[in-house]
């Protein structure tokens, strides 16, 4: 089933079209960065500071080179999102990452955060599915080629 | 093997002994008594030992009666042979050696009050069907003096609280669980109140409605053997018959009906007065400080002061309203009594005195149904009432809206009387004055009493316990770096609502709710990705084994959970384990914890 909220979320995002970072840290400070004067965003260098803390913990990253940096943090007053292609993959831990969905989401919205990496998961399971999403440019086509399915 | 095989071959068992054995588990299986039927039993020996109960104390207050009087016949009777200044003094001395065995026992026996309660009401509803055996001998050794010197007050309590004794220490001695020592105790209660007023459908309706609040069979049952026991007990040592026997009514006219189905109206509104009168001599003598003896020989004095006006404003009311049904009284004279009548009540009521309204307000009823009945028969003569029938529908209605169980009080006029032709009157008026007091009063006479009792032993129940002593010890923990995939399989595995997260130290990080994640515990796409720090609730309340049994229900209705985390310290945070509420409330019903899974701390 998909959640009408994601799918309004996910089209609220910021996109990053062809991301290049040399390591996983300027990759989300380059996400995080994009997030600079968000009207959800309360405190950018707290949400920075908070994300970075979940990556030490155990970086959440999906099979086919997805990650999702993020945090559970007030300095976001409601789910924020940004979106990054990297054709040229960029090494999270052990895995080389070509999709990035850094997400910021208040304490008290755990379940919008599951709903999310739920949603986004089931969607970009298959590898042909990642491929079309790493070749889009803008948000428009990203969500065309979202849409479009497995 | 050969060996054992031989064993075996032995201990075959024969076809006849078969069948023993299975004609003994069927005779078992039939004979086999369960709790309902053993408590049965146990009503029916209650029944005998309330209605003896009774009975030593009706022979003793005869006896202390005859002391202080020097006479064998009724209160009434005695106190019209005595002197001005003897009735001034009996019902003062009376009060003061009230008071004096009141203050000495609450003196001697605190420690044994803190501990248990006195009051069957208490026992019943919110105790453990524990009666203290001292304080209850205090309080009707105290009843015994004011009642046998002629104070306005009931003796139907001391002989309840007896009987209730009496079953009280019989479940203990069996050593009963707590619900089967508290329905004994309300068997007692019953069997008290039925030899009391020979009324035993009443007592069990009494019993039911107002203390247990359901008339359901499994409870009722017992309430009425006990309770008919006890009547026909009492019947054997000191006659049978009807309290109040009515002198048999006929309707002259169908047109009085219109009047007898009015009284409930009158009596209803007017009932709400008269339990605020009682509870406002209650608080004036509340607000005198005095010592209890002094305060109960001023209850007596007042009584006294009247009784020299009019000795029939002494005892309990019972011969007055024989006399008022029996006798012609002009309204004057019933209203001069019944205002009398209601000063000395409230003044032994408020004063403190051991012992019951429910009598001197049976007469409250009937004097002004009496009333209502000669006004009736003022302003139409050509019905040519019978006050006395309206003085009984008065009784009965009054009863139903003083004490909010129109059921009972029904019963209650019908049993006193034993007259069927005033039941359908009964009925329709007991049932209207209960709804017409409704309107203004929703404390009902012995609802307000139960409330109180019931919150005082709550609040006292919660500043005993301790959380230190319903700890369960060894909660479930998962780290902050647990996965999904774990959360869901711990989740699966154990019963709880909520999983502890925990550090290295075992410090409280936060919980992780059932109720947030059961929609995702099906997604196989979350496992790897989602941690516990991920959807904890770092600000999910704890308790300490410091704090008070308060602050953890606070605290529950705050986190909205069966169990709360216990730490160490609020500081430190670290856990030790973790408290239900379902322990709570077993150790406030009396019960000792049993399930599950942990070690219990301190234990």
């Amino acid at each position: 089933m998909i959640s009408r909220k994601s799918v309004e979320q996910l089209r609220a995002a910021i996109f990053i079209g062809n991301l290049e970072a040399k390591s996983d840290r300027e990759a989300i400070l380059k996400m995080l960065g994009a997030l600079q004067g968000h009207p959800q965003v309360k405190d950018l260098s707290e949400l920075s500071a908070a994300t970075f803390d979940r990556q030490q913990s155990d970086p959440p990253l999906f099979p086919g080179g997805i990650a999702f940096p993020h945090a559970r943090t007030n300095s976001v007053s409601s789910l924020v999102m940004v979106v990054a292609t990297c054709p040229k993959a960029i090494r999270f831990s052990d895995m080389l990452v070509r999709l990035i969905f850094l997400i910021g989401v208040p304490k008290n919205a755990g379940a919008d955060y599951l709903e999310m990496i739920s949603f986004l998961a089931r969607h970009v399971r298959e590898d042909q599915v990642i491929d079309r999403l790493v070749k889009a440019e803008d948000l428009p086509s990203f969500l065309t080629a979202f849409a479009e399915g497995p | 093997m050969d060996k054992t095989g031989e064993n075996k071959q032995k201990r075959t068992l024969s076809p006849l002994f078969r069948r023993l054995l299975r004609l003994k588990v069927w005779v078992v299986e039939r004979l086999r008594l369960s709790e309902r039927q053993v408590t049965l039993i146990w009503a029916a020996l209650i029944g005998v030992l309330g209605a003896l109960a009774s009975e030593s104390f009706r022979k003793t207050s005869d006896f202390i009666h005859y002391l202080a009087t020097g006479s064998e016949s009724s209160i009434i009777t005695s106190f019209v042979k005595l002197a001005w200044w003897q009735r001034l003094a009996v019902p003062t001395v009376g009060g003061l050696l009230a008071g004096l065995t009141l203050w000495l026992g609450n003196r001697l026996f605190a420690s044994v009050r803190q501990k248990t309660t006195t009051d069957y009401m208490e026992a019943i509803v919110v105790g453990s069907g524990i009666i203290s055996v001292r304080a209850s001998l205090v309080k009707s050794l105290s009843a015994l003096f004011s009642i046998s010197t002629g104070t306005s007050i009931g003796r139907e309590g001391p002989l309840v609280q007896l009987s209730s004794l009496a079953a009280s220490l019989l479940g203990r001695l069996q050593r009963f669980p707590i619900p089967q020592r508290r329905h004994l105790v309300a068997c007692g209660a019953a069997a008290g109140i039925a030899s009391a007023y020979n009324a035993p459908i009443a007592a069990s309706f009494f019993v039911a409605e107002i203390i247990l609040g359901t008339v359901v069979v499994e409870s009722l049952g017992p309430l009425i053997l006990a309770s008919v026991v006890a009547a026909f007990v009492s019947q054997v040592l000191h006659g049978g018959g009807p309290l109040y026997k009515s002198v048999g009514f006929n309707l002259h006219t169908r047109w009085e009906m219109i009047p007898l189905s009015c009284v409930g109206v009158v009596l209803g509104f007017i009932a709400p007065a008269y339990l605020r009168f009682l509870r406002t001599a209650e608080r004036l003598f509340s607000k005198v400080e005095i010592p209890i003896p002094l305060k109960l020989a001023v209850g007596g004095a007042i009584v006294g002061a009247l009784a020299i006006l009019n000795p029939d404003v002494c005892g309990n009311g019972q011969g007055l309203l024989r006399s008022l049904f029996h006798q012609n009284w002009f309204w004057d004279e019933i209203l001069a009594i019944l205002l009398l009548k209601l000063v000395a009540t409230a003044a032994a009521f408020g004063s403190g005195v051991v012992g019951g309204v429910f009598t001197p307000t049976l007469f409250v009823g009937a004097a002004i149904g009496m009333l209502y009945g000669q006004t009736i028969l003022y302003v139409a003569p050509d019905l040519r009432s019978d006050p006395a029938m309206y003085g009984i529908v008065g009784m009965g209605s009054f009863i139903a809206a003083t004490t909010g169980a129109p059921l009972m009080a029904i019963l209650m006029g019908f049993e006193l009387t034993l007259d069927y032709a005033i039941a359908p009157f009964l009925m329709v008026n007991c049932v209207v004055a209960y709804y017409c007091s409704g309107i203004f009063e929703r404390r009902f006479m012995y609802g307000e009493s139960l409330e109180r009792k019931g919150a005082a032993f709550f609040n006292q129940q919660l500043a005993e316990v301790s959380i230190r002593d319903l700890v369960r010890l060894d909660p479930i923990t998962l780290p902050k770096s647990a996965t999904f995939a774990q959360i869901a399989e711990t989740f699966v595995q154990h019963r709880f609502q909520h999983i502890y997260i925990v550090d290295k130290e075992k410090r409280l990080l936060g919980a992780v709710s059932l109720h947030d994640v059961k929609t995702f515990l099906d997604r196989p796409e979350l496992e790897s990705v989602v941690i516990a720090a991920d959807i904890m609730n770092e600000d999910f309340p704890c308790v300490s084994p410091r704090q008070g049994m308060s602050e953890a229900l606070h605290k529950f209705s705050e986190a909205n959970s069966e169990r709360l985390p216990v730490v160490d310290d609020l500081n430190s945070h670290r856990l030790i384990g973790s408290i239900s509420k379902t322990d709570i409330i077993l150790h406030l019903a009396g019960e000792k914890s049993g399930s599950g899974t942990g070690r219990q701390f301190g234990k």
